[in-house]
């Protein structure tokens, strides 16, 4: 269901760009050097207003179907037009409204902000729709978010109709006590094991929109500081996680095109308008219109900007977050995710400790180099086991066995039934990561369906070198690579995805790029494993120096009865890993269990504790949410 | 300390023009028309020397709000002005200024050097007094026996027989060091501001004190011990003394209340000279040459100056101004 | 000295002949806008208001308009790009001296860090190498001259002694100006505010402090100005009604002190609570803070104090004098202030203390009006002491110049007998809740032996009771006014701010009470309260007083709210047989505002939103506490 709707949404309204958009086109911002409030506020509203102006230029007066939600939050934002709006409005709430959540959200967005524009007429024409549709919630947290901050706002906004008024038959009362009631909960579960959808390349929208929308219009001033605390929250773990603006490392959930071209993902778009360090995507990602309208209320907090622009210093982050919810044929409702993120000027590395996360779109781990400019760029460096599973399919959705793999293409996720796909997290690999080594290990059954390991090699990788240690050398950008395949393997063209017109679902091609896309390195043996090694440029001599320090690295490596490693790593630690044990680094073994919420030099929070410190030189902001404070603090 | 006494090698008793060494006469005017802080200073404010021909002619910085200054004895390119801000220095004869202090010293009131350590700096400021040893490159209270409150410190005068010998006009009273600000000790109790002090030219053992409410004050053992001047009326503040270098009989006092006060017989007698002066005769200094010239400085109005000791008073330059210092200087050893 | 910024004011309001909208308009709505957007949008609204009034009125063909309130405007509005570059090196050959040119002259150089040519910024940094800045004598100079400096020394850093006046690096003028800025921060914290509720110069405060939260590349000192800016605006919230700052002020004038709207402290309201109009020309200094303001946002619970008159209050807070140097016990002696607010009026006062030995206001009741604008809705009497002793006290002077020359530099009422601004050595003051008690025990031989007692053009009904109480109305207020001794009445002349010499005749008239041993009772209640105007004058009347004005005035009373009041010159009141300790006050008691004396910490509360400025911790806390 989301899949498809996200899609269409954002496919929908990236359709609708065929004329220049300023930061998207241009050339790449330069990176902050000023840090007065002024020009950081400037700046800010500057890339808010882009936005707006660019969507308020997208109206073609003689073409009604370039004056939709989107541009009518753009006109009111600038408060103009307003009867032209709401005439508008009344035209389009007219006829019979789609999209659910993606629906509600917009319409409350457009509900506020011309709350003191839009005639009596087009607010009526929107408020009788929430009697008249029926949206759905939806199964996924994101869609929850939207669907209950909508919900909330929509209360607020008509504080005292009843039950007969609206189109789940429970009066502005019972409405705004649930989604309150729900939205907490949801917030509860985030900041004490960790977000569920974390550090999604598109869906950071779904959260960080809504959250700005109660944090700029909520009444009750608990559920208006709540939103305020949860997007600083999301976006110092946007922060944290980014390099130069370019989302990179795990995702719960992102999709074929974001895992190879980093930085074409919605998040870019929250990277530019609060980071102001990388291009926004096409559209603004879609969705971004609907932050940018809302932008001038929030201010990113100079901590977490700071935070997201300074790379001058290496640093490591272990975080904790949530997998989706497994309905069945689990043991556990969610599992616990163990994030490892390490980050350099010139590349990071990301992981989680593979296993289970989403059914379909996660992502386990990369090495991501920095690039000039991220635009087309494929800087990542991984390997994936091609798990399609229908009842993995059903442990997360209440779907019967037979049907949902053939449904998948034409639901947006081409890919998820083909044996070389790079999207997806298996349970049959399990992943640890000391600094920027990771090691990945898989021992898949014979009678999976797909019982190899696809590795992703970029296009953009040069001197791509197979050495007759076993290890390939490459270089991508101002960094240094060695990945180590443990089992034999070939390599195939890596095709690619065209979407082609069609009037039922998603159709697709596939396409070969030839010897200039990407490639793949396939192994085909399920006793398998990975080992990644990276290290910038200027910490050695030459490209040969780096690959003889690789070659004079201990490793001991054997697949049977199940894949296990034993090597020294590049920054000189004893790393012993075996597959479904628990890793060791000089001889002492990782205790997951004792891993914090956030624990690093610059996000730091207890298990269950409710309470996130983001640090950042001598800034500190504490999001408390015991005591729903924000307190910021410079140390001495 | 109007008059400052930097006549090192004078000996007690008269001594003729003759035999004294050749000097700069030197003022503070403030010629300050309708100045407002932070407005644009349209006239020239400060330091000024009367040239041989009678001139006077500006030096330094243009600053509103100077109230005293002091030169090393050693170098006169190293002046010290009392200020609004605190406490300015020029090690190159005014062309470039140095704010000694910090924001914790302001107002500065009077400044002194000791001719006999001239790297030792006296500040008198609103709350006290503060003591450079480093000419003025760093400032320290030193305040021990200046009382906690009353110690408004408006004049402040080095002996010049003695290292370290200073005498302090506060508001409670006359206060006494001999060493260089160690320990103070009141010698004389006033209730108001004791607003001048002034040593001997002629004599060093000799002081006089001007006060805001106990009259004119003479002291003949080097400041320890006080009595009023008895023909010096005490109702109206005395804003400062004066000797006359060329004459140790002369003393002059100027007064908003009662103009221009001399005496010619060492204080025994006194008599007000204000023929020649506006009606108000508000005079704000007066002040004494080399040559026995008597200056006097009325408020609002132009410098007057007498070749008569006050009997009569002509007109002279700087129209409009404020003279908040007559400084007699020797010339410097180099 | 300090004394002459009206007069700057004019200057800078002087160029601009098109209208002001806010200012001519009716009064805004004083209805509390809940919606943060709204409320911003509204906010950014009267900002751009600003900016473009001031714009508009400068340019070419009159480069003359383009003072530097203009420049800074036109570069934060990125207009006229080149013309302001060439009007800052040409006012830049004829720098002032001293704060209110120094912190114009940083907001210009800040703003146009990135807009004004080399020229131009080399310019101003040469200004700051060439001409000597006054540091003046108060603490609002003090404020503008350390600020400017340390954002200059931060501007421009590493560069030698030479470059600046001070003779000092720019590390070394860093250095003295944040230990400055820190000191009086941690002084203002502690012991409260010297020039507290000022009617004018809380623009002197305001402005220096955005500054430092907008450009301070410290983060500690950026942290500290926005610190010191809620606290600043904290403050005025809780004190005023509908955006009109009433009750004590260390330091008014003239035209404050009567029509109490009319001053920059209603800029302020204006513009960041919405509730009142602004003054012409935005109050002059209202330029320097709108091309910055939209980097601050103003914390809620501040807006909903200063919007939210719906329940009475009462806040007690103490605050500094002005610096005695000499005269005085103490360097810089307490000040108890008691505040009561209630929808329909207001009543506020010190214990009596001679806090500025120029222009202090001890107390008021000020009523509410529709429109505040040319309203003289206020009551209180004074001694109008005039004393060679009391300047010298605070400023270093001579006995004699002063008195004369403070009449005419911008104090054209100090030395006159009919005067209604300034405290007096001679008056002791205690109010509880809406009953005030000022008593006069004036030495004989003072220069002015009387009271004036001030009586609005805009009360009416004045009724002179043979009871001996004076009853009135202002707005929805009913008003007693006791006098202790005899009394006459004489018409009011107003001498108006600047160098105004004329007084002029606005309406209003004085109860001058010519006798030293002498006393003030004022009670206020609201219309609503009674059946009618007679029914207030029946409770006054009913109501016990004894007093008695020898060997010292004395009084006995019960208050309208049934407290037993007793209140002797020199002695400590009481209430209900219980004595006021005024040592026991803390910085701030009250619903709103509460902090510790020597705390370092300020709660700002309003319904379930807290606010908390630690200066301790430099922490800024906002919650919402539970339901």
């Amino acid at each position: 269901m989301k899949r498809f709707l996200a899609h269409s949404l954002l496919c929908g309204l990236l359709t609708v760009s065929a004329w220049a958009q300023p930061a998207t086109t241009g050339p790449m911002p330069a990176p902050p050097t000023d840090f007065a409030t002024d020009a950081r506020r400037t700046a800010y509203l500057a890339r808010a207003n882009e936005v707006v102006q660019w969507y308020v230029d997208s109206i073609k007066p003689d073409n009604p179907a370039t004056f939709q939600s989107a541009q009518i939050a753009a006109k009111l934002a600038r408060h103009e037009d307003a009867a032209a709006v709401s005439a508008r409005i009344v035209e389009l709430m007219s006829v019979p409204q789609s999209q659910d959540m993606f629906w509600m959200f917009p319409w409350t967005a457009v509900s506020y902000l011309g709350r003191d524009q839009l005639t009596p007429e087009a607010k009526a024409a929107i408020r009788g729709q929430w009697k008249t549709y029926f949206p759905m919630r939806g199964d996924t947290e994101n869609h929850w978010a939207m669907y209950y901050t909508s919900l909330y706002l929509m209360s607020e906004l008509y504080p005292d109709d009843p039950a007969g008024s609206w189109f789940n038959g429970k009066s502005s009362a019972e409405n705004r006590a649930e989604a309150k009631a729900y939205l907490v909960h949801w917030m509860d579960l985030a900041t004490t094991i960790g977000q569920g959808e974390f550090n999604p390349t598109h869906y950071i929208g779904e959260y960080a929109i809504p959250m700005l929308y109660l944090a700029t219009w909520a009444k009750d001033p608990e559920m208006k500081i709540r939103g305020h605390m949860k997007l600083d929250w999301l976006l110092a773990d946007l922060a944290e996680n980014t390099l130069n603006g370019v989302l990179r490392g795990p995702n719960a959930r992102t999709d074929d095109t974001s895992v190879l071209q980093r930085w074409l993902a919605l998040s870019s778009y929250f990277s530019w308008q609060c980071f102001g360090n990388t291009p926004p995507p096409a559209s603004y990602g879609g969705f971004g219109i609907w932050f940018a309208v809302a932008a001038a209320n929030y201010e990113v907090p100079e901590v977490i900007f700071r935070l997201a622009n300074d790379r001058s210093e290496d640093f490591l982050q272990r975080d904790l977050k949530r997998s989706r919810r497994k309905w069945r044929y689990s043991d556990e409702l969610m599992s616990p995710v163990y994030k490892t993120n390490y980050m350099r000027r010139d590349y990071a590395v990301g992981s989680y400790q593979g296993g289970m996360t989403d059914p379909i779109q996660a992502h386990v781990w990369d090495v991501t180099w920095a690039v000039p400019d991220p635009r087309g760029v494929h800087n990542t460096m991984f390997s994936v086991h091609p798990y399609a599973s229908a009842q993995a399919m059903q442990s997360y959705f209440t779907e019967l066995p037979d049907h949902m793999l053939a449904l998948l293409s034409s639901q947006g996720k081409p890919s998820y039934d083909v044996p070389d796909k790079i999207l997806g997290c298996s349970p049959y690999e399990r992943v640890f990561q000391d600094l920027d080594t990771v090691i990945a290990l898989y021992d898949i059954p014979a009678a999976d369906r797909y019982p190899r390991v696809n590795g992703f090699f970029s296009k953009d990788l040069t001197d791509v070198t197979p050495d007759a240690s076993g290890w390939i050398f490459a270089r991508g950008g101002n960094t240094y690579l060695a990945y180590r395949p443990l089992a034999p393997y070939h390599w195939e063209h890596l095709l690619g995805y065209k979407q082609l017109p069609s009037k039922a679902g998603y159709k697709w091609e596939r396409v070969d790029r030839g010897d200039k896309g990407d490639k793949l390195l396939v192994s085909p043996h399920g006793k398998n494993g990975t080992i990644v090694q990276a290290a910038s440029v200027g910490e050695f001599k030459d490209f040969a120096a780096f690959q003889a320090a690789i070659r004079a690295l201990p490793l001991e490596f054997k697949l049977e009865p199940v894949p296990t490693v034993k090597m020294r790593t590049l920054r000189g630690k004893e790393i012993a890993f075996t597959y479904g044990q628990a890793p060791k680094v000089d001889g002492k073994k990782i205790d997951y269990a004792k891993w914090q919420l956030f624990e690093g030099p610059h996000l730091n929070a207890a298990k269950g504790s409710r309470k996130l410190t983001i640090t950042q030189g001598r800034l500190e902001r504490t999001l408390d949410f015991n005591t729903l404070t924000i307190t910021d603090r410079v140390t001495p | 300390m109007r008059l400052r006494s930097l006549y090192l090698g004078l000996l007690a008793g008269a001594v003729s023009l003759a035999a004294a060494p050749a000097s700069d006469f030197i003022i503070i005017a403030n010629i300050n028309r309708n100045y407002v802080i932070g407005s644009k200073i349209v006239t020239l404010n400060g330091l000024y020397q009367r040239d041989a021909a009678g001139a006077w002619r500006h030096f330094g910085s243009n600053d509103t709000s100077l109230s005293a200054v002091a030169f090393d004895p050693r170098d006169h390119n190293v002046i010290y002005t009392a200020a609004l801000n605190g406490l300015w220095r020029s090690l190159d004869g005014g062309q470039s200024w140095r704010m000694c202090n910090d924001w914790s010293l302001t107002e500065a009131r009077d400044v002194a050097v000791d001719p006999n350590a001239p790297d030792t700096v006296y500040l008198a400021v609103t709350d006290g007094v503060a003591v450079s040893t480093d000419c003025a490159q760093t400032l320290v209270r030193r305040e021990n026996g200046l009382p906690g409150r009353g110690k408004y410190t408006q004049a402040i005068e080095v002996d010049r027989t003695r290292a370290g010998r200073v005498l302090a006009g506060c508001e409670a009273g006359i206060y006494l060091t001999e060493d260089a600000a160690q320990h103070w000790r009141r010698v004389f109790a006033a209730t108001d501001t004791v607003n001048d002090l002034q040593q001997s030219p002629h004599d060093p053992r000799v002081w006089l004190a001007a006060t805001q409410s106990a009259g004119a004050l003479i002291s003949r053992d080097g400041g320890v011990t006080w009595a009023a001047f008895p023909g010096v009326p005490a109702e109206h503040a005395l804003y400062n003394i004066t000797f006359d270098p060329a004459n140790p009989q002369r003393l002059a006092i100027g007064s908003w209340a009662h103009g221009v006060l001399t005496s010619e017989d060492g204080g025994a007698t006194w008599v007000a000279r204000n023929a020649g002066l506006p009606g108000a005769h508000r005079v704000w200094r007066v002040g004494a040459d080399a040559a026995g010239r008597l200056y006097a400085s009325v408020f609002g109005e132009t410098l007057y100056v007498s070749d008569d000791f006050g009997r009569t008073w002509q007109p002279d330059a700087l129209a409009g101004s404020l003279v908040n210092q007559f400084l007699l200087l020797p010339k410097a050893a180099n | 000295m300090k004394r002459l910024m009206l007069p700057l004011l004019a200057l800078l309001t002087a160029p601009c002949a098109v209208a002001q909208p806010s200012v001519g308009a009716p009064p805004p709505s004083r209805a509390p806008v809940p919606d943060a957007d709204l409320r911003r949008e509204a906010y950014h609204r009267r900002v751009d208001e600003v900016l473009h009034w001031r714009a508009s009125g400068a340019g070419r063909p009159d480069p003359a308009t383009m003072d530097m309130a203009a420049i800074a405007i036109k570069l934060t509005l990125r207009e006229d790009l080149d013309l302001c570059s060439e009007r800052v090196i040409e006012m830049m050959k004829d720098p002032g001296t001293g704060p209110f040119w120094m912190f114009p002259t940083v907001c210009v150089a800040y703003v146009g860090r990135d807009l004004l040519t080399p020229g131009a910024r080399a310019a101003i940094r040469n200004a700051w190498r060439t001409t000597r800045q006054l540091r003046g004598d108060t603490e609002n100079h003090w404020a503008m001259y350390y600020t400017s400096l340390y954002l200059m020394a931060e501007l421009y850093p590493n560069e030698p002694a030479e470059t600046w006046y001070s003779g000092k690096s720019s590390e070394e003028n860093l250095a003295e100006a944040r230990d400055y800025l820190v000191h009086w921060i941690d002084l203002t914290t502690s012991r409260g505010q010297g020039e507290y509720n000022p009617t004018h110069y809380i623009g002197e405060y305001a402005i220096p402090m955005l500054f430092l939260a907008t450009w301070a590349k410290d983060p500690a000192m950026k942290q500290r100005g926005h610190m010191m800016l809620d606290w600043l605006f904290a403050e005025l919230a809780a004190n005023t009604l509908d955006g009109v700052l009433r009750g004590p002020a260390s330091r008014t004038d003239e035209g404050s002190v009567i029509e109490r709207w009319n001053s920059l402290a209603s800029y302020f309201s204006w513009l960041l609570f919405g509730n009142t109009p602004p003054i012409g020309g935005y109050g002059g200094w209202g330029l320097y803070f709108a091309p910055l303001a939209k980097n601050y946002e103003l914390p809620e619970v501040i807006y909903r104090i200063a919007t939210d008159r719906g329940d009475d209050f009462v806040q007690r807070d103490r605050a500094r004098t002005r610096r005695f140097w000499r005269y005085s016990d103490e360097l810089s002696p307490a000040a108890y202030k008691t505040n009561y607010l209630r929808r329909d009026y207001a009543v506020g006062s010190t214990q009596g203390i001679m806090n500025d030995a120029i222009q202090g206001h001890a107390w008021d009741v000020t009523w509410a009006e529709a429109d505040p604008r040319g309203k003289h809705a206020t009551m209180f009497s004074l001694h109008p002491m005039s004393s060679e002793r009391a300047l010298q006290s605070q400023f270093v002077t001579y006995p004699e110049p002063m008195i004369k020359g403070v009449t005419f530099e911008g104090k054209p009422s100090y030395d006159s007998p009919d005067k209604v601004v300034g405290v007096s050595y001679y008056e002791r003051v205690f109010q509880d809740l809406d009953t005030v008690i000022a008593l006069y025990d004036l030495a004989p031989g003072v220069r002015f032996p009387h009271i004036n007692g001030f009586f609005s053009k805009d009360l009416v009904n004045v009724t002179e009771d043979k009871s001996g109480w004076i009853f009135a109305r202002g707005g929805n207020a009913y008003l007693a006014y006791r006098p202790l001794a005899p009394y006459h009445w004489m018409k009011y002349l107003h001498r108006n701010g600047g160098w105004a010499k004329e007084a002029e005749d606005l309406g209003g008239r004085l109860l001058v009470s010519p006798h030293l041993k002498n006393g003030t009772i004022v009670q206020a209640a609201s219309v609503g309260e009674f059946k009618d105007f007679a029914a207030f004058q029946a409770a006054i009347r009913a109501l016990p007083l004894e007093f008695k004005l020898e060997p010292v005035p004395t009084v006995k009373m019960r208050t309208l709210r049934g407290k037993e009041i007793a209140f002797t010159y020199g002695q400590a009141p009481k209430v209900d047989g219980k004595k006021i300790d005024y040592a026991r006050w803390k910085l701030f008691e009250g619903p709103y505002l509460n902090a510790e004396v020597g705390g370092h910490k300020l709660t700002i509360t309003h319904g379930r939103l807290e606010r908390v400025l630690d200066f301790n911790t430099l922490t800024i806390t906002d919650r919402v506490r539970e339901n």
